[in-house]
């Protein structure tokens, strides 16, 4: 950046002394041939040659970093640009040219050295709007370049750079050896000026205020033609800039574009509004497909599928109805009102094609549309519709004949599948976002739920206790609870509420209140068994139970009591016999008879001495009941044998056999019931006693 | 899960066919709740293709057991699976349920 202001005011510099010393020169030789002595006293070519030649390159150099800020599509402002800075320079050095005249024909004098001093300014000026203008159109002409024409417009400023040798050296460029070369140069002018296709994004009001800006700069270059071409016959000038072939090119090149720019504006007039509105429809599709993103309602995507739609197809009145619950609601209204929409809505269930996609040209021919007396003569009926859910429907009416074509109905299609899309998508968001909030809900109920289950039991000399559950769902219906009875006793409750999900852990938190409540009064397994079924058979709906089996461990007595109430048998190892085995014992699940007097009759209790090293293994049926790939149940022996293999082991160690034997059967993530597993096993010592 | 209904001397037979989970205990509580199945005094459950019944489908039968006692209809099961036979048991269910071992001692428990 500092590079380039150095630069840019050290060629500001360099231009301005180049023609200072330029001035300087010619004042001097004309005041010389004014003196009338043959020979002038100032005659150096070269070294004249050489200030144009510094001039010119300083301020093109100048103006070609200048106009590299130039950027974005606003095509109008490089053109008012290239009036207001390059243009105007024509009509400053007309003015100056006139002043001169007016000053010439009052003062009577003529003045040649004045004439020079006009005629420099405007060399000046001409240099400057050709430096301007030259790099303006470069940066129009490179738009949306490839790489091709960057390279032949490279070539281009080299060449032309390569003229102002010509200059130098005072070669004519007017002899024969050097004019095909420049005719070539033409050509090569003509083939830049192929390249427009900024032309094509100005909209119809850009391409007149362009062609009237266009004009403007083209009567510029006619000014500063004529004018130098005017002033080269005029023999008392010393110096003729009509001479530089540099200039000359880049006067035909300036001209040559400004006159394409003006040509190409002009025709594409017409054809600029379909242009526009193709650009319009692309714009409103993309943003129809970014309405989600941009988090707009329903209601904002249909106000969009309805303005695009009547400007796409310039229709002259229109309707949108969305559909709630099969019925149509008027939701958009153009030009027609609701009495016309009833009858138009009438007819078209009499014809059966109400809500399908249907589109009339010719609506006179139609006795019933004509009975109508209706002001329109054509209508398009576009649904929105998915596969299975219609939801809404466009109306578009025009008051031509043949006013829907078939290009027409292409881009309205289009529109109005893009809007299905597009709500559809909304809706899946919407959803996603409602699953979303379930699924916290969800989480919060796992916590709730875990919270419902005891992570530690209390820790005691008389047993160690290990526990394990996992839920297939989010929530389960496994539970297992304890509640510390007196000082040596203690009960444990494990169940299974029947199903899984939301409803099993609702019933599996009613029964732990249900245990929490009873049990505060101390009472038998089989006893709060029975009133345990007393109350859930008032609360569970009618598929529904509950398979519990309750113990109350007595240290003191060194044994235990337990009723089982339909859940899976205990698995138990006696130290003293070295045997495993399953407690038999009969019992009927919860909720399953709900006629209380009869349900004693089903429930059976049992009172076990327990020896010290004795292991008792406590589950749902998730466990046994769990499967593998081939569809084979862990079972009841595998339990059993896993018991044998690992009786010796701590409660902790035999439970996570137990577990990883039971992963290893059914492979990972495979879990399709809660799973449930308690192993107790009872200590052989009793300290603190 | 496949339910077949057969009608045979005013008993209806029930074949159930593969796995009663909690998506075909639904089908299983449509054809038992169909008030036609009122009409005969005898329903036995053809168990023999039952591979696996779940909490669900176990839910379904207790929830129709008081109904058909009150309409007096005898509700027998036979030809079960050890392991389905097991389920029933653990839970209790083969106290309250006839269970038998096949379809002529059901017949004949049926007649009775």
């Amino acid at each position: 950046m500092l590079y380039k202001t150095n630069a840019k005011s050290l060629l500001a510099i360099s231009a301005l002394i180049s023609w200072l010393l330029l001035l300087v020169y010619v004042l001097l030789t004309a005041e010389s041939t004014l003196a009338g002595t043959d020979a002038p006293r100032f005659a150096l070519p070269f070294f004249r040659n050489l200030l144009i030649v510094i001039f010119i390159v300083s301020v093109f150099l100048f103006q070609r970093l200048q106009t590299e800020t130039l950027k974005g599509m606003d095509f109008i402002g490089y053109l008012w640009n290239l009036f207001s800075k390059a243009g105007v320079t024509a009509y400053l050095s007309v003015a100056l040219y006139l002043v001169y005249r007016v000053y010439n024909n009052y003062a009577d004098v003529k003045s040649s050295l004045l004439l020079h001093l006009v005629y420099q300014v405007n060399f000046a000026l001409l240099v400057l709007f050709l430096a301007k203008a030259f790099y303006i159109w470069r940066q129009l002409l490179l738009y949306h370049k490839n790489k091709f024409l960057q390279i032949a417009w490279d070539w281009f400023e080299l060449l032309l750079a390569a003229t102002l040798l010509l200059t130098l050296f005072n070669f004519d460029y007017t002899n024969y050896v050097f004019l095909p070369l420049l005719a070539l140069m033409g050509f090569y002018i003509l083939f830049l000026c192929t390249n427009m296709k900024w032309v094509a994004y100005l909209t119809f009001n850009n391409k007149s205020r362009s062609l009237v800006l266009l004009g403007a700069v083209l009567l510029s270059c006619y000014i500063f033609v004529r004018f130098f071409l005017n002033t080269s016959e005029r023999t008392d000038l010393v110096i003729d800039y009509s001479g530089v072939g540099f200039l000359l090119l880049a006067m035909m090149f300036v001209t040559m574009y400004t006159l394409a720019a003006f040509l190409v504006s002009l025709f594409s007039l017409p054809t600029s509004s379909v242009f526009e509105q193709k650009s319009e429809d692309l714009l409103n599709f993309q943003r129809l497909s970014l309405s989600i993103q941009q988090g707009q309602s329903e209601a904002q995507v249909y106000d969009m599928l309805f303005e695009s739609t009547i400007k796409a197809s310039d229709a002259n009145a229109a309707w949108f109805e969305v559909i709630r619950n099969s019925e149509p609601q008027t939701t958009h209204l153009l030009n027609i009102q609701e009495p016309q929409i009833n009858s138009i809505r009438h007819l078209l269930k009499a014809y059966n094609i109400n809500n399908l996609d249907y589109i009339n040209n010719n609506l006179g021919r139609n006795p019933g549309f004509r009975g109508l007396a209706l002001p329109w003569k054509s209508v398009a009926i576009l649904p929105l519709k998915t596969a299975k859910h219609l939801s809404g429907v466009l109306y578009l009416l025009k008051d031509v004949e043949g006013g829907f074509d078939q290009e027409t109905v292409n881009v309205l299609r289009t529109f109005t599948s893009q809007t299905t899309l597009t709500i559809e998508n909304l809706r899946l968001v919407n959803e996603s976002l409602q699953n979303e909030r379930y699924k916290e809900e969800l989480k919060i109920a796992t916590q709730v739920q875990e919270s419902l289950i005891p992570k530690t039991f209390p820790t005691d000399s008389w047993f160690e206790i290990s526990t394990h559950s996992v839920a297939a769902k989010e929530v389960g219906g496994d539970f297992y609870d304890f509640l510390q009875l007196s000082e040596s006793r203690i009960a444990i409750i494990i169940g299974d509420v029947s199903g899984k999900g939301i409803s099993a852990a609702f019933h599996m938190a009613q029964m732990k209140g249900i245990f929490h409540g009873l049990m505060q009064q101390d009472m038998a397994p089989s006893e709060f068994m029975k009133q345990a079924n007393s109350a859930l058979s008032r609360c569970l709906e009618r598929t529904s139970f509950i398979t519990s089996s309750l113990y109350i461990i007595d240290y003191r007595m060194k044994g235990f009591m337990f009723a089982r109430a339909g859940h899976c048998h205990t698995l138990y190892y006696n130290s003293m016999m070295d045997d495993v085995f399953y407690f038999s014992t009969e019992g009927l699940g919860l909720g399953i008879i709900r006629d209380n007097r009869n349900y004693a009759g089903h429930i059976r209790e049992m009172y076990y001495d327990y020896n010290p090293g004795d292991v008792m293994v406590i589950y749902t049926d998730g466990i046994i009941e769990a499967r593998n790939a081939q569809n084979d149940e862990y079972g009841e022996e595998r339990l059993q044998h896993m018991l044998k293999e690992t009786y010796h082991l701590e409660a902790e160690d035999i439970k996570y056999a137990i577990i990883n034997d039971l992963n290893d059967f059914t492979g990972p993530g495979n879990i399709y019931d809660d799973q449930t597993l308690l192993v107790i096993k009872f200590k052989p010592t009793q300290p603190n006693t | 899960m496949k339910i077949t209904q057969e009608i045979k001397d005013n008993t209806v037979i029930m074949t159930l066919n593969g796995e009663l989970d909690a998506s075909s205990s639904v089908l299983l509580d449509e054809e038992l709740s169909d008030p036609e199945i009122m009409k005969y005094s005898k329903v036995l459950v053809n168990c023999q293709d039952l591979n696996y019944i779940s909490s669900a489908g176990l839910g379904v039968f207790i929830s129709h057991l008081q109904r058909f006692e009150d309409a007096q209809i005898k509700l027998i099961f036979f030809n079960m699976q050890d392991k389905v036979r097991n389920v029933f048991e653990i839970l209790g269910l083969d106290l309250l349920m006839t269970i038998v071992s096949d379809y002529e001692e059901a017949r004949t428990i049926a007649n009775e």
